[in-house]
């Protein structure tokens, strides 16, 4: 089939305006489909990395709304397999002007004594670790946040509270770098209490636990959900990525949302080719009797135009591929992407799912006329005008 | 004489069009010899281009026996009668058909990337045929930058390039003016008599048989015997 690429790469360029449109609706709506299967795959396919698999948060079951009462940190601590156990809760609040979405990020107040060892993948100067620690009102801010805003150490920040009252001042002390999304800044869990009424203290939004091996992960999560199953206020723990998964699911069955959105793509690609392809056999009906009579076989002529099927499908393929990198990229670095799974521009399974979609697509959907023409007569392909 | 290399009996094609029961070709006895330049006439359905399209075995005979070059082409299969095509039969067309995508040289190389030749091999074969009929300067061309006696040329260099035994022509001057024609005859003549290629050419020109070494002639299906022409 290799001594017909000269043939199938000629045909394919015969009606450059068809080709070149036909590309580009394949390119764009492989975008979209690339674009999903690298969502799809970051929210359910992907293995949580090294670190991830070590930690587990625990929410209060009935939403993540709720607070849990501060006291717990110190029994799931005492559970085997816990190495650290760290309050975290989200501050939510304005950054300037809160109708600019630009604004937006995600702020917690931590514990900065133990954020360091909860999340051991942040990299960042020691001394800007003890500056963190030390200064009631530093914050801690990812590498993303800086480079957006322009953050510089020792910069001040104003957040006004939206879920608690006041607002919080803070100093830029330290930078950290991750291999993840980091638009995030972290602030000391103290300083926020002391800002807060007394009745609002001594509570939780989740907590962050580190355990000592991803094996014991399981155990533990169960183990913190049983120690609290008559408790007022009832726990549920979960992996990380899991608990990442359920900001996702705050919008919907996600799942369906996207596998349906896939399919609707897939179906239109296939019209879009299956229609090129049909026009530009149905124009050379003769040009396969010529063949045949050359001495082609009809295997010949159905290979040549599957071939050129899925030439063009390749090409619109893999432009849509690597526009999808840059949206996923996108997707990634948008406000919304600190809450989603992180979503990697290239992925192998993706790629590779994408070019095998592209087969297909230019396979099936010349496979009826391609089998139509190789089947054709010679005399009756002869006699056709075009 | 040499022996023959077409040889039919009985052959007959018959086909329905519209309802309507149409006989093609009835009972038609032909022998083609070797190194002959057989000329088929007749008037439009007379059964000419069918007969010659029953010997490129582009067709199926639904009576009689046809035996092509020590082939019983009703014993093949298709693809046994593609490759069996592609290595004995030269097949010239009335309207030239060439790829219009593919250059005056990649047109005639096509029928030889059906060989095991290596594509420096292939391209040397399709230079020489092309320089055979004149076309050695024209090996880039395509076919829209070629005229109509070119594009004729360029297909009997096409027809010629895998050294068929049998060259198969249906009114190849159909399309030309009269200088073209001549050109063309002339070289069909020429790979007749300098090359030893047997051929057969329908043609309703009496100049065009003119070149041939036997004329034969169709009347309504049926082949009319030797020196025999039809009434009107």
């Amino acid at each position: 089939m290799l001594r017909y690429l000269p043939l199938i790469l000629k045909n394919c360029w015969r009606n450059r305006r068809r080709t070149t449109l036909t590309i580009i609706s394949i390119g764009v709506s492989m975008c979209l489909l690339g674009v999903m299967m690298a969502m799809y795959h970051a929210f359910y396919l992907s293995d949580p990395t090294p670190e991830q698999a070590l930690r587990l948060v625990t929410r209060n079951r009935v939403s993540l709304t709720f607070p849990l009462p501060q006291f717990y940190q110190q029994r799931i601590r005492q559970i085997p397999g816990v190495r650290e156990v760290m309050i975290s809760q989200w501050y939510g609040g304005t950054y300037k002007d809160s109708r600019d979405p630009k604004n937006f990020f995600a702020r917690f107040a931590v514990e900065p004594d133990k954020i360091f060892t909860i999340f051991g993948e942040f990299r960042l100067p020691e001394e800007q670790k003890r500056a963190f620690q030390r200064e009631r009102t530093a914050c801690l801010i990812g590498r993303d946040l800086a480079d957006k805003f322009n953050f510089q150490l020792g910069d001040r920040i104003t957040l006004v509270g939206d879920i608690f009252p006041g607002q919080v001042e803070l100093t830029v002390r330290a930078i950290f770098d991750s291999p993840r999304v980091s638009e995030v800044l972290y602030f000391n869990r103290d300083y926020l209490e002391e800002s807060l009424p007394e009745a609002r203290r001594g509570n939780a939004g989740t907590f962050n636990i580190l355990v000592d091996s991803p094996e014991s992960a399981p155990r533990v999560a169960n183990a913190v959900d049983e120690m609290f199953h008559n408790a007022t206020a009832q726990t549920r723990t979960e992996s990380e990525q899991a608990f990442t998964l359920s900001f996702v699911s705050f919008l919907g069955n996600v799942k369906l949302f996207l596998i349906s959105i896939c399919a609707a793509v897939l179906f239109t690609i296939l019209l879009v080719s299956a229609n090129t392809m049909a026009m530009s056999v149905r124009e050379r009906v003769r040009e396969v009797g010529v063949l045949k009579t050359l001495g082609f076989t009809p295997g010949a002529i159905l290979g040549m135009i599957l071939g050129e099927a899925c030439a063009i499908s390749l090409v619109g393929g893999g432009i849509g591929f690597l526009l999808s990198m840059i949206l996923s990229g996108g997707v990634r670095r948008s406000p919304a992407g600190a809450f989603l799974p992180p979503i990697r521009p290239f992925e192998p399974s993706v790629a590779a799912a994408c070019v095998m979609t592209a087969i297909a697509i230019g396979a099936v959907s010349s496979l009826v006329p391609a089998w139509g023409a190789s089947r054709t007569p010679i005399i009756e392909a002869l006699r056709s005008t075009d | 004489m040499s022996e023959a290399i077409i040889e039919t009996r009985s052959l007959s094609k018959e086909f329905i069009r519209d309802e309507f029961h149409v006989v093609a070709l009835k009972d038609v006895d032909i022998s083609v010899r070797q190194g002959e330049f057989v000329a088929l006439m007749g008037p439009s359905g007379s059964g000419k281009s069918t007969l010659l399209h029953l010997i490129a075995a582009m067709d199926r005979p639904t009576g009689g026996e046809i035996r092509v070059l020590e082939h019983d082409l009703h014993e093949m299969n298709d693809r046994e009668i593609a490759h069996w095509r592609n290595a004995h039969i030269g097949f010239i067309f009335q309207q030239f058909n060439l790829i219009p995508v593919l250059t005056a040289l990649e047109n005639v190389e096509l029928p030889l990337k059906l060989t095991h030749l290596k594509k420096q091999e292939r391209l040397e074969h399709a230079a020489t045929a092309l320089k055979l009929v004149g076309l050695g300067d024209r090996l880039g061309h395509y076919p829209r930058q070629l005229s109509g006696g070119q594009e004729q040329r360029v297909a009997i260099a096409r027809a010629i390039v895998t050294d068929p035994a049998l060259i198969l022509a249906d009114e190849p001057t159909g399309n030309l003016d009269a200088a073209s024609a001549q050109e063309v005859l002339t070289i069909l003549s020429k790979l007749n008599k300098e090359h030893g290629k047997t051929i057969v050419m329908v043609t309703h020109d009496p100049h065009a048989a003119r070149f041939a070494t036997k004329v034969r002639h169709l009347e309504k299906g049926e082949l009319l015997p030797e020196g025999a022409v039809p009434a009107d």
